[in-house]
């Protein structure tokens, strides 16, 4: 089999344990190249420790990752970009002091090679690269929309923008797979709205492989392709959006969503 | 109102409001030793020597998180180095000035490693043991530092041409005597320090630096090398305190171990915090009012109405107040309260500006300039 025949992502007996807590257990799923696949479940279904896990934040207690055909769990968390993942974070991963620009060249980091002596000494190399990588930066800030905040220290920006801020950093970072964090959480209707059409571009216009988490059930079932449910760190159901919605238990786990939320509300 | 709008304008749109103070302050430290006495001029160079390892100390620090109380040994490696090198073995400052640079940044690139696996108060706790482990070295091995009797520090000298006290150099018609002979150098130094590191966190190796203080893992899923990036803020924050090291000795000329103590660590740290944490002029701010003060308040109070204190221990005393004021009011120091005194000038030079007649469609944008503009 060839690496381009293969799955992007083939997630095997994936299991995570914090002492006695289990994350998530016996996971094994693939997702295709090119496809854009949710990942939903209850809140504490394991979904972000899932992300962790491949974003190698988190060392797995038990199982295998294979990334376009090869062993993800052997990278060094500072390969992963290299490699070809990127990821936002559900609450924030930004670097606040920084400005949005500056926030979107640290994706960009991995791609270039300016070491301190050269961009102490501002050579030529240096100069070049920066100013190429800058245009780069801003033009994935214009492609999220936020192209006038380029400047704005990012700790002032509002969180919607923030958002936006992370989509464009892992845009820039030119990945082969993405994984987004609950990028509408949080937001107004037509955020909402905006983010979701701007999710669809990166997937059709990008060549993307996209791993979407997200609660806002409405959006996951408009434009995933397939869907994963977790419950209580368990698959209790994969396939298509609609095939997911008819499956009995699922419709079980989201009926005691409500509680559900209402616990997590209290743990945090 | 008007005016002062206009005025801003006019400034901002010739050369940019940025590049006109960088002229002015540079203008300014040229002429300088022309109009201060031997006291003042002696103080003003040991606070740019101070500055050029306070810088090193804002990289490491300001720039990249990592608290560190070891300051006091990479600037006794340095001065030691230039003690061996020019003072031992005679060699001229053109290679004793950057020996002493490079031998701090190896040991700051061997202790590296071990601060590497430790964050926030264990590192600063572990760079405390520096300074004793190197107060142990320079009390005993009296080859390198004299013993506790302390040593002579070579002058400054590059080739015939010297530094020491009672020599002057004269430029058409100027003489610059051995004050202003270290003043200038350390001037020159600290400059080609803030050039190289200003270029540095606006490049790609300060970004990450500030990456990786704000968020480490995030930076490290970006690309970030945590170990390489805090590897290079620890060797060019000990590069620079080794050169000013070096060069404070030479200046002091005389030095015993005891003046490499914690205190001067805590000196360095109060200077970032009361110029501004992670800032290129904060390092320069900072160390004028830390390494002034003594002199300062040597010449605003009489010996004899200080109560019998002594102005060390008044100093000591001003530096913990400066400290706990800048944390509890301006945590940005210095330059923090320079920011908040530029937007106040632009809300004035705004608010005239409207009166001045600019036309509707260039206000909003002049407006998020200035949002910016920090
Ligand atoms: N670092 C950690 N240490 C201990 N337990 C953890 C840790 N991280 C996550 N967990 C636990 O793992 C479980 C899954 O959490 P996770 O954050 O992955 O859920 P999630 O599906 O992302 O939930 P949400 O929808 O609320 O974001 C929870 O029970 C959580 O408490
Ligand atoms: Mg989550």
């Amino acid at each position: 089999m060839t690496a381009s025949a293969a799955p992007m992502l083939e997630v095997r007996d994936l299991t995570l344990r914090f002492g006695s807590v289990t994350a998530f257990a016996d996971l094994s799923f693939d997702v295709a190249r090119g496809e854009l696949f949710a990942v939903i479940g209850p809140n504490g279904a394991g979904k972000t420790s899932l992300f962790n896990v491949l974003s190698r934040a988190y060392v797995p207690t038990a199982g295998s990752v294979r990334f376009d055909g090869a062993d993800l769990l052997r990278l060094r968390i500072s390969a992963l970009a290299g490699a070809g993942v990127a990821r936002t974070f559900q609450n924030l991963g930004l670097f606040g002091e920084l400005t949005a620009l500056e926030n979107v060249l640290i994706g960009r980091h991995h791609l270039m090679r300016s070491g301190t002596l050269r961009s102490g000494l501002w050579l030529g190399y240096a100069r070049r690269e920066e100013r190429r990588h800058r245009a780069a930066a801003m033009e994935a800030l214009e492609f999220t929309g936020i192209g006038h905040h380029a400047h704005a220290p990012t700790g002032t920006l509002p969180f919607g923008i923030q958002k936006r801020v992370e989509i464009a950093r892992a845009l820039a970072m030119e990945p082969k797979l993405m994984l987004l964090d609950e990028p509408v959480a949080g937001m107004s209707v037509s955020e909402r709205e905006e983010i979701t059409a701007l999710v669809r571009r990166l997937h059709r216009e990008r060549d993307l492989t996209l791993l979407l988490v997200e609660h806002d059930m409405g959006m996951v079932m408009r434009i995933a392709q397939r869907v994963l449910v977790l419950d209580f760190g368990r698959v209790i159901a994969i396939g298509t959006p609609a095939e997911v919605q008819r499956d009995e238990r699922v419709i079980r786990a989201y009926l005691g969503e409500e509680l559900e939320g209402d616990l997590a509300e209290v743990r945090r | 109102m008007t005016r002062l709008a206009s005025l801003r304008r006019r400034l901002g749109a010739r050369i940019g409001a940025k590049p006109a103070a960088v002229l002015a302050i540079a203008i300014l430290a040229i002429v300088l030793p022309f109009g201060l006495d031997a006291f003042w001029l002696t103080t003003a160079t040991f606070v740019l020597i101070a500055a050029i390892g306070a810088l090193g100390l804002n990289v490491l620090t300001g720039y990249t998180g990592q608290i560190s109380l070891g300051h006091a040994f990479f600037l006794a490696v340095g001065a030691y180095t230039a003690a061996v090198l020019g003072g031992t073995a005679r060699l001229t400052a053109a290679i004793w000035l950057p020996a002493a640079g490079v031998v701090a940044a190896l040991c700051g690139a061997l202790v590296g490693p071990t601060a590497l696996r430790l964050r926030g108060l264990y590192l600063a706790i572990v760079t405390i043991g520096l300074v004793f482990i190197g107060q142990h070295i320079w009390f005993n091995v009296a080859a390198i530092s004299g013993g506790p009797g302390g040593r002579s520090f070579p002058p400054v000298t590059f080739g015939a041409f010297d530094f020491s006290p009672g020599q002057q150099l004269t430029l058409g018609g100027l003489v610059i005597d051995h004050n202003g002979l270290y003043y200038y150098l350390a001037l020159i130094i600290l400059a080609a320090a803030m050039l190289f590191i200003w270029n540095l966190v606006r490049g790609r190796p300060g970004r990450a630096m500030q990456a990786v203080r704000d968020r480490e893992i995030a930076a490290a899923i970006m690309g970030v090398n945590l170990a390489r990036t805090k590897m290079s803020a620890f060797v060019v924050s000990s590069f620079l305190a080794g050169v000013s090291g070096a060069l404070y000795a030479s200046y002091l000329s005389f030095a015993t171990p005891g003046q490499w103590s914690l205190l001067l660590s805590v000196q360095y740290v109060a200077a970032i915090i009361v110029g501004g944490i992670g800032t290129v002029w904060g390092a320069l701010l900072g160390s004028m009012v830390i390494f002034a003060l003594p002199s300062v308040l040597q010449s605003l109070i009489p010996q004899s109405s200080s109560g019998g204190l002594p102005i060390d221990d008044i100093s000591s005393i001003a530096y913990g107040l400066l400290i706990i004021v800048f944390f509890v009011l301006e945590p940005r120091g210095v330059v923090g309260l320079g920011a908040r005194v530029a937007s106040l000038w632009s809300r004035v030079a705004m608010r005239g500006g409207k009166g001045g007649g600019l036309s509707e469609e260039t206000q909003p944008l002049e407006r998020r300039e200035a949002t910016w503009a920090r």
